[in-house]
């Protein structure tokens, strides 16, 4: 249901009663002047951008995307939503990097990356091709470049039954099906445990990475293709899980709000977070409680996205079942990574100094493992910490009790 | 899910009823849009301005309470008061505490460079206190549009400089970057040295409120011992740093004690069955969501943090528009002059509550069971003269939530 009011205010700059709260909050413009801030790029900019003028904002590529800024805003400015738009504004008249779109499409390369897996693996691993890729496309070397697995999770999905006595639709997202295959495993296995049979309706990429970039044309291409397949799934009965935070906020959100892209708002309602799905079966007295001891200590990373669903912290809470396993949560706002963001040249050095502090948090707790939600947030700590970071499902999954 | 108490409203007020909940074993849900007045206004704590010389806080207390029957500190009482406040000081343990001087309002320097009485002040800000005789140095640092330090010194009558940083010579204009540089070794480093430069010998320091986020008071000393003075915060303009250590402080406190903190959720409406709440709708288009408890606390601020709304003739209260105190007409809002001695009557606008916090209407009637209103949304006061923004939201927060609780 969408009320006409929120409409309305989605574009109205006004309401911002120039309070600096959002400015308190800010990763980016805690790190670099070069961003002005939530404040001043969003409503304060907005003030002065109309359609027919061209855009001005050389600075707007610097929002994280984070949406820390709209969640503090008591006057209900949408101010990373504003960004966006600008974003794509200057983009679309100055045009994109070749880099931009080979950073987007990263589900194109899905396929002959994993038929191709260890030379691709290899060739992504070589400093002078690394260097190479830096001077064309101004992608930093000194990211690790995700490698990809030889067997896909369909592949390894299609190779099995699932069975259960209900029915539930995964949206697994490109990198769990090229480069994390066992979060898609860990996912499909507790929800087998817990009864149910999975079943994967036919799937794109979300399109965050071109909203991300501003592309929404391209962004609302993946939607156009996804929304009729899940809703086609959801109207057989079943519902939709997600496992990539990203991913999630992605369809259940901005495919209405930002792409307005038709049925949409179906989808949403039948959309859940993994833990969020089993945290209500827990409330429901329905969930597989045959968990072992894990004796560790994790430590969990709060996505950004994950903050902006809004449904608490359903992992935390899950994982505090299992017996033995010691949680901490890192107090840190935001990694830095924000998608393709960090894989930028220009942007490497804003995306590490935000993550300094995630890291000097990390180093506090000491912990024996790093858990988050989100696989951009998992590739950042992996590289700034060389710590082994899960997601938590995979965790939750080794501690069920297999039924004989 | 079931709660005992659903608060909305994540200011201090909010906070303040988490707190007392969480201490009474209760299972709760905390939720706002925004994070309230913290991360504008909130340095020290201010409890009650207007004080006689010579009083303690507590005399000045109780007189107040005798003289304004209908004001919330005299529903909370003397003792909710004391409770109150330690409740909140208990999780400032040291380094970084709060404390009253001699139990009396202290007077500390603005950053318009008046002095401003407040009454529980965070350690980094106690050489500040009434300003002592003694050379005093001010710093500002360049590029920071939020503190000029020559417009507290010319005030304050003693020197100040603006510095600037050449091993940094971007740190950022904002608050929230400079303090996180602060945290920093090799910026305080940079910091003393072109302190050091201009320094006569002064006997303190006193320096814009950005020592830090998370370990001010390990700045704070740190700096001391690069300086060789003592140092002492002033407030800033907002985003106030001291406000958000505050609003940390909690949080952290909260995901320790496992209560889910949802910010940013924009409730639209309260459900409302015959004289009970029985769920609230949290507006996040394309969703609708509904969460229900047994009983539901109102914390939602004034205007800034948008508990109260405006329109071209009337005040109103959107969640469960209940009724708001308010002049009878528009053209009462204000007086004439904008600096007129008596304050503006739409200051004093706010839900009126009976003695337990719920909300009533003109007649005194109840008008809701199970909802409690606490925080600056309250009727009969004016914070902004009255220097008890802090006080208010502390006091009515934890009270609110103890008589919620106990029924």
């Amino acid at each position: 249901m969408i009320l006409d009011h929120d409409r309305l205010l989605k574009k109205n700059a006004d309401r911002c009663i120039r309070c600096s709260t959002c400015m308190a909050v800010c990763p980016v413009a805690r790190v670099t002047p070069k961003f002005p801030g939530p404040k001043q790029a969003g409503p304060g900019a907005e003030r002065f951008r109309r359609s027919g003028d061209p855009s001005v904002d050389s600075w707007i590529d610097l929002c994280l995307g984070c949406h820390l800024c709209e969640m503090v805003c008591s006057s209900g400015v949408n101010i990373s939503e504003l960004n966006l738009m600008a974003k794509a504004k200057y983009l679309d008249e100055k045009g994109r990097p070749l880099r931009d779109w080979f950073l987007t499409h990263f589900y194109l390369f899905g396929r002959p990356g994993s038929l191709f897996s260890p030379l691709i693996n290899l060739l992504s691993k070589n400093a002078p091709i690394k260097r190479l890729i830096e001077i064309i496309l101004k992608i930093e070397r000194k990211r690790e470049f995700p490698s990809y697995e030889s067997s896909t999770f369909i592949q390894w999905f299609k190779k099995r039954r699932s069975k259960g006595t209900k029915k539930v639709g995964y949206f697994f997202g490109c990198y769990t099906n090229t480069n994390e295959v066992d979060v898609g495993k860990a996912t499909v296995q507790v929800l087998e445990a817990n009864g149910f049979e999975v079943i994967l309706p036919p799937q794109h990429c979300c399109g965050i990475p071109m909203l991300g970039n501003g592309d929404f044309k391209g962004a609302r291409k993946m939607a156009n293709y996804n929304v009729p397949s899940l809703l086609h799934s959801i109207r057989s009965g079943h519902d939709i899980i997600f496992s990539s935070t990203s991913c999630g906020y992605m369809i259940k959100y901005e495919y209405t709000h930002l792409l307005s892209v038709q049925g949409a708002d179906q989808v949403a309602e039948h959309l859940y977070d993994i833990f969020e799905f089993l945290r209500n079966l827990n409330e429901s007295k329905a969930l597989n409680h045959q968990l072992k001891a894990l004796n560790m200590k994790a430590a969990y990373f709060i996505p950004c996205h994950l903050k902006a669903l809004q449904i608490g912290l359903p992992a935390l809470e899950i994982l505090r079942l299992i017996p033995g396993l010691r949680t901490e949560i890192i107090e840190a706002d935001c990694c830095g990574m924000g998608g393709t963001y960090g894989f930028k040249k220009e942007r490497y050095e804003i995306s590490q100094e935000i993550g300094r502090d995630l890291v000097e948090e990390i180093d506090r707790l000491k912990p024996d493992l790093v858990l988050s939600d989100c696989e951009g947030c998992r590739v950042q700590i992996r590289h700034l910490t060389g710590l082994k970071v899960f997601h938590p499902i995979q965790v939750l999954r080794d501690a069920l009790i297999k039924s004989r | 899910m079931h709660y005992d108490l659903l608060i909305i409203g994540t200011g201090l007020s909010g906070l303040m009823a988490a707190k007392a909940a969480v201490d009474l074993g209760k299972k709760i849900l905390i939720l706002g849009k925004g994070i309230g007045s913290l991360s504008l206004f909130s340095n020290s704590i201010d409890l009650l301005g207007p004080s006689q010389q010579g009083r303690t806080m507590e005399e000045n207390l109780s007189l107040w309470i005798k003289n304004h029957p209908d004001h919330p500190y005299s529903k909370v009482g003397l003792k909710g008061i004391e409770d109150s406040l330690s409740s909140f000081l208990s999780l400032f343990p040291p380094p970084y505490s709060f404390k009253a001087l001699g139990r009396r309002n202290s007077l500390i320097p603005t950053a318009a460079g008046t002095l401003r009485p407040t009454y529980l002040i965070p350690e980094t800000m106690a050489e500040g206190v009434s300003f002592p005789n003694g050379k005093t140095l001010i710093v500002g640092i360049k590029g920071y549009k939020d503190f000029y330090p020559h417009y507290v010194a010319d005030q304050m009558k003693c020197r100040g400089i603006t510095i600037s940083l050449t091993d940094f010579p971007n740190p950022g204009e904002t608050a929230n970057a400079l303090a996180r540089l602060m945290e920093k070794k090799s910026f305080r480093q940079e910091i003393a040295s072109k302190i050091k430069e201009h320094f006569y010998g002064e006997s303190r320091i006193g320096f814009p409120a950005l020592l830090g986020l998370h370990n001010p008071m390990e700045v704070k000393d740190d700096l001391e011992r690069l300086i060789g003075t003592k140092i002492f915060e002033i407030p800033t303009l907002p985003p106030s740093i001291p406000g958000m250590r505050i609003f940390y402080r909690f949080k952290e406190w909260l995901a320790h004690k496992g209560v889910p903190l949802l910010l940013g959720s924009s409730v639209k409406n309260g459900i409302i069955k015959g004289k009970r709440c029985v769920a609230i709708h949290i507006s996040h288009p394309p969703l609708m969501t509904t969460y229900s408890a047994d009983r539901y606390l109102l914390a939602t601020g004034r205007f800034t943090g948008g508990g109260l709304w405006a329109d071209r003739e009337r005040i109103s209260e959107p969640i469960f528009n209940l009724p708001v105190k308010q002049p009878e007409t528009r053209e009462e809002w204000f007086r004439s002059h904008f600096f007129d001695s008596l304050s503006h009557p739409i200051h004093q606008a706010g839900i009126m509550v009976n003695s337990s916090f719920q909300p009533i209407d003109e007649g005194g009637n109840l008008i809701l069971e199970n909802v409690w209103v606490a925080g600056t949304i309250l009727a009969h006061h004016n914070w902004m003269d009255e220097k008890s923004r802090e006080g208010i939201e502390i006091a009515t927060g934890y009270m609110a939530a103890r008589y919620a609780l106990s029924t």
